[in-house]
């Protein structure tokens, strides 16, 4: 395309653009803004984000979940010098078994469909892929015709 | 507040082309504005921080919320000039004035401008109404520059074509023909 075109109908759209005066804003704008910030500050301060907490309060906060941190470590580190601690790991372990049988039941499962992968052989494999992903572009069509028949612009 | 809602709301507009979207995006704007109250308050520049923000607002809602629509607005969307509706007389620059007597200028502009499809409207407004250099937008939009100057380039055609506009250009090659 002829790049002096280009520039003259850069500098054409744009001045029509920059000519554009500002847009009006809805008059009950500013007082929608008005109520959410009085309604924010009624929230008490606990309620709000962290970082609008008071400095005190975001300091002891701080101190405090620090504190709780150190006394978990400590705990935990207490617990394992102690036989309790073997006892309840094996506690913890019996009431995952059940995981196990889960992963039986999927280790089976994953064998029947490789097996009936070897018995079909690819051709009707490849064939079931062809016809799931013609169905899925047909879904998509449809789709998008429904929708641009729903709003299409009258 | 209402010395730069209007600013803010444009921005908003003409990037949504939703007036409810564009009140959300607005408000959202001066209330993150009201919490940095301290650092804008007397600021030389609170407007253009403002309007970055509404830039940048405008186009995360675009993303978060339209992208499944677009997929399916813009799929099959060839020429946007064929819609079907008719070209807007105006933009003559010689014969402006007589056109202007009975339609608003900039309104008719406007309408032009949110007629186009977001792929070329978004680029064309962050380039020529926020000044954003080539690259900025591609950035913004995750794009690539390629594709940021071929929208860019259609959306002025297709506003060339809406709005009539004549270039000097044209008409001496008219001419010269």
């Amino acid at each position: 395309m002829n790049p002096d075109y280009n520039k003259q109908l850069e500098a054409a759209i744009s001045r029509e653009l920059k000519a554009l005066p500002e847009l009006t804003a809805p008059a009950v704008l500013a007082n929608r803004v008005m109520a959410t910030l009085e309604q924010r500050a009624r929230v008490p301060w606990y309620r709000r984000s962290w970082q609008t907490w008071p400095v005190a309060m975001q300091a002891a906060s701080l101190v405090v979940l620090l504190a709780l941190f150190g006394g978990l470590c400590l705990g935990g580190w207490q617990l394992s010098q102690t036989g309790t601690a073997t006892l309840a790991l094996h506690r913890v372990g019996e009431w995952f078994s059940g995981l196990s049988m889960i992963g039986n039941t999927f280790n089976v499962l994953v064998s029947a469909a490789v097996l009936v992968v070897k018995k079909l052989g690819t051709g009707v494999i490849a064939t079931c892929l062809v016809a799931a992903g013609i169905g899925y572009a047909m879904c998509v069509g449809l789709g998008t015709v429904y929708f641009r028949l729903a709003f299409a612009k009258r | 507040m209402r010395n730069y809602q209007n600013m803010v709301f444009s921005t908003a507009m003409r990037l949504l082309t939703n007036q409810s979207e564009a009140e959300d995006v607005t408000q959202e704007v001066f209330l993150r504005a009201y919490e940095r109250f301290g650092e804008l308050q007397g600021s030389p520049t609170v407007g253009g921080w403002l309007k970055t923000v509404a830039t940048n607002l405008s186009l995360n809602h675009l993303s978060r919320y339209r992208s499944r629509w677009t997929f399916f607005s813009e799929i099959f969307t060839g020429d946007p000039d064929a819609d079907g509706e008719p070209e807007m007389e105006f933009a003559d620059e010689s014969n402006a004035g007589e056109e202007l007597e009975a339609r608003d200028r900039h309104a008719v502009v406007e309408q032009a401008l949110q007629k186009l499809p977001t792929a070329q409207r978004v680029p064309l407004v962050l380039y020529h109404l926020e000044g954003l250099r080539y690259e900025e937008i591609a950035g913004k939009l995750g794009v690539s520059l390629g594709k940021v100057k071929t929208d860019i380039s259609r959306g002025r055609e297709a506003l060339r074509k809406k709005l009539r506009l004549t270039l000097e250009l044209e008409n001496n090659l008219t001419g010269n023909a």
